[in-house]
């Protein structure tokens, strides 16, 4: 073979070697460009709907007392269960209740006998105030009526003396020791008015003491009756416990049986077997027709979407029941919005928490894209529309980034606008890869 | 005796002189050698630097260049064996660069529409030039060879305007043609053509041979020099053609890689070297090929031939 024949097939399996490396760098170029879908701007509204988590209340709740103290044997029903007058709530523990209506009883004995004790004291001592007081009374009678016959006395002693009035030429050493006798009898009467007026004021300051210290005793007395002082501060507590010790027998007799009064759902236990109760309710139970409320708190980010007089969708998880209500009140609380729908009678009834459902319409937008054609990067948000670039490769289909500002959204679409953005553009609404501003690629 | 003496010391200063003279000749011949060689070598150095910088790093490629690069001063440094070869520049233009190929084959179709065009349309004016005697052939030719001669500047408007008119500005035809209708592969097939003897020409039609008989089957084998020349000179320029793509092409999927090399950036030396050693092949392959023709293409354009064809 001659060298020009050498050179000729050099020279052709060169060329054939770049044919063949075009085909397979376009190949690879091919098979990195992101494979992308696209969508028109559609002029639409958004729709946003959210669920909210609430309980329902019974607005006619009836609460079940709990026996305070008594050790609970065995809880006989459930929260949502429907009740009948008559199905046992509970029941407690007989020979706890036994031992603890012992113990209340002798409470009572020993109370009691307290009692009787204290009241033979009071009357005793209200005995001796009455006593004292008339003795008292008695005495300053008796000293008053002494001093009343000295002043008559010395009234008499005045008048006689006034009978036996000096001659007028008499000496007058007489007239002088007429007149001192005068003055003495005088100053004596002046005297004895002042004894039995002290002697008065003296009487009514002892016999008010007297009389003070019979109605302290009384009230001594009355206070024992009404158990004042046996340990307790009022008489309701006393009353209490006879009231209590009269249930506990009651119930006794019951065999520890707790009963509802009326047929209803019962709505919460708050007692549980095994455990003792304590002050306060321990079961409450809605009334069989009675309606209930649901209440639901929504955060501030949501506010916008409710609206009182709004009507919104309840679902009652655990229950084919469904209903559209309207929403009653929206009151600002804790930092959230306390929202409260009321139910007409009978519907959820045995339910104790609700699921809303709100769905809100916005406007109607120009620019909406699919949500997944809106991309953030934690600064600003931004889409990708298709654009045809003239390139040494041709007419390629390349991506723009636009950055959009996002007017409205939900988990299927995005309102957003922008001064650059047209109707007529085509969004990148899916891509196999990551996408980068001005990258080729291929319409899937 | 005496006279004897003289003769020989003076045979020995003749022979002395000329062994000076021979040393003298040839410290000269060595001297213009190492001229001559320097000179050669500083020709070829790019030739040197260009596949020794397809091979290099980009970093090694960064310290050499960084004078250059960030324009702080200083002279580019250059390793003819590079200290990390790579073969990445290479793989990135051969797998991931289909924007190369396209440009590739742009060429490689500009290039072959122009000199198939050239064999058409230049060919059979060639074969006229030399052959036919008809009025006014000495203007035609004269015209012909003032066009050659004019540098494309002074055609850029004109050809814009007539291109334009004609609505092939901004295609590929606006390239192809003008090229198409160069005169210079015409002058030089035409000086391919003079080589042929008349009388051959006579015999053959004596023959009974046609004109496009004698054209096809006589003319054209024996002026296969010409023509090759033509060819590839035609090549080597249209390979490399810049101004004409630059003026009137205005998208790049038309653009040829000439006008892609100097887009590479700095940044992209290796990348730019690996293209350049490519994109050197073909002409290589071609220039390899039609180096006698070319060579002696080149002897009958200077040859003493005179203008009418006639061998002097």
């Amino acid at each position: 073979m001659d060298r020009k024949k050498r050179l000729g097939m050099g020279f052709g399996i060169f060329m054939a070697g770049m044919l063949v490396m075009t085909f397979v760098s376009r190949v690879i170029y091919v098979s990195q460009m992101p494979r992308v879908k696209w969508s028109y701007f559609s002029a639409a509204s958004i729709q946003n709907t959210f669920l909210s988590e609430g309980t329902l209340e019974a607005v006619n709740a009836q609460a079940v007392t709990g026996m305070e103290g008594l050790l609970v044997k065995k809880v006989c029903v459930a929260a949502g269960e429907r009740i009948e007058a008559g199905t046992v709530l509970y029941e407690v523990d007989l020979e706890d209740l036994e031992m603890q209506l012992s113990l209340l009883e002798a409470e009572e004995r020993v109370w009691q006998a307290q009692v009787q004790t204290e009241k033979k004291e009071a009357a005793t001592e209200a005995a001796r105030a009455a006593e004292d007081y008339e003795s008292a009374a008695a005495e300053l009678e008796r000293k008053i009526a002494e001093e009343m016959i000295l002043l008559e006395q010395a009234q008499e002693d005045m008048d006689t003396h006034m009978f036996r009035i000096p001659q007028e030429d008499a000496p007058d050493e007489v007239w002088i020791a007429w007149a001192d006798e005068r003055t003495r009898i005088d100053r004596e009467i002046k005297e004895r008015q002042r004894a039995i007026e002290e002697t008065g004021q003296e009487k009514e300051k002892v016999l008010r003491e007297a009389a003070r210290s019979m109605e302290d005793a009384r009230n001594v007395q009355n206070q024992v009756e009404g158990a004042y002082s046996a340990g307790f501060s009022s008489i309701g507590q006393v009353q209490e416990r006879e009231h209590k010790i009269a249930v506990w027998k009651e119930l006794a007799e019951r065999g520890g049986r707790v009963a509802a009064e009326q047929e209803g759902c019962v709505l919460e236990v708050m007692i549980q077997a095994g455990t003792r109760m304590g002050e306060g309710a321990v079961m409450r139970y809605a009334d069989a027709q009675g309606s209930l409320v649901f209440r639901t708190v929504i955060p501030q980010e949501n506010k916008s979407m409710v609206h009182t007089g709004d009507r919104v969708h309840l679902s009652f998880p655990g229950s084919p029941e469904e209903a559209d209500e309207e929403i009653d009140s929206i009151i600002q609380e804790n930092g959230g919005y306390t929202v409260t729908v009321w139910l007409e009678a009978g519907v959820a009834q045995g339910r104790t928490e609700g699921v809303m459902e709100v769905v809100s319409t916005s406007e109607i937008y120009d620019f909406v894209v699919p949500k997944r054609a809106l991309h953030y990067d934690g600064d600003m948000y931004y889409i990708y529309v298709l654009e045809e670039k003239n390139g040494i490769l041709g007419t390629e289909l390349c991506v723009r980034r636009l950055p959009v500002r996002l007017l409205d959204g939900n988990e299927d679409k995005a309102a957003v606008t922008d001064d650059l953005l047209e109707s007529g553009m085509k969004v990148v609404v899916e891509s196999d890869r990551e996408l980068g501003n001005g990258m080729a690629v291929i319409i899937q | 005796m005496a006279a004897e003496g003289c003769v020989t010391e003076k045979r020995i200063k003749r022979l002395e002189k000329r062994k000076t003279e021979k040393v003298k000749r040839r410290v000269v011949k060595w001297a213009a050698g190492g001229v001559c060689f320097l000179a050669a070598a500083l020709v070829c150095l790019p030739l040197f630097l260009i596949p020794a910088g397809a091979v290099m790093d980009d970093m090694e490629l960064r310290q050499m260049l960084s004078p250059v690069m960030d324009g702080s001063g200083g002279y580019a440094k250059w390793h003819l064996i590079p200290l990390y070869p790579t073969m990445e520049h290479y793989y990135r233009l051969l797998v991931g660069s289909p924007e190369f190929y396209r440009l590739f084959w742009n060429t490689v179709g500009m290039t072959a529409a122009v000199l198939a065009g050239q064999l058409l349309v230049g060919l059979p004016s060639a074969w006229a030039f030399a052959v036919f005697r008809f009025r006014g052939r000495g203007v035609l030719f004269g015209l012909y060879v003032v066009l050659m001669l004019l540098p494309f500047q002074v055609m850029l408007l004109p050809q814009y305007l007539v291109l334009q008119k004609m609505g092939l500005y901004g295609k590929t035809a606006s390239v192809i043609l003008p090229a198409v209708f160069s005169a210079f592969p015409v002058f030089l097939m035409y000086r391919g053509f003079t080589q042929i003897e008349r009388d051959v020409l006579e015999a053959a039609r004596l023959d009974g041979a046609g004109e496009m008989q004698v054209f096809l089957f006589v003319g054209m084998p024996l002026g296969r020099t010409g023509i090759q020349a033509a060819m590839v000179l035609g090549f080597l320029e249209y390979w490399n053609l810049v101004e004409q793509p630059m003026a009137f092409l205005e998208e790049q999927k038309d653009w040829p890689l000439s006008l892609y090399l100097p887009r590479l950036t700095v940044e992209q030396a290796g990348f730019a070297f690996a293209a350049s050693v490519v994109v050197l092949v073909p002409a290589l392959f071609v220039f390899a090929l039609g180096q006698d023709a070319l060579e002696k293409g080149i002897t009958y354009s200077v040859s003493m031939v005179p203008w009418d064809g006639e061998k002097g």
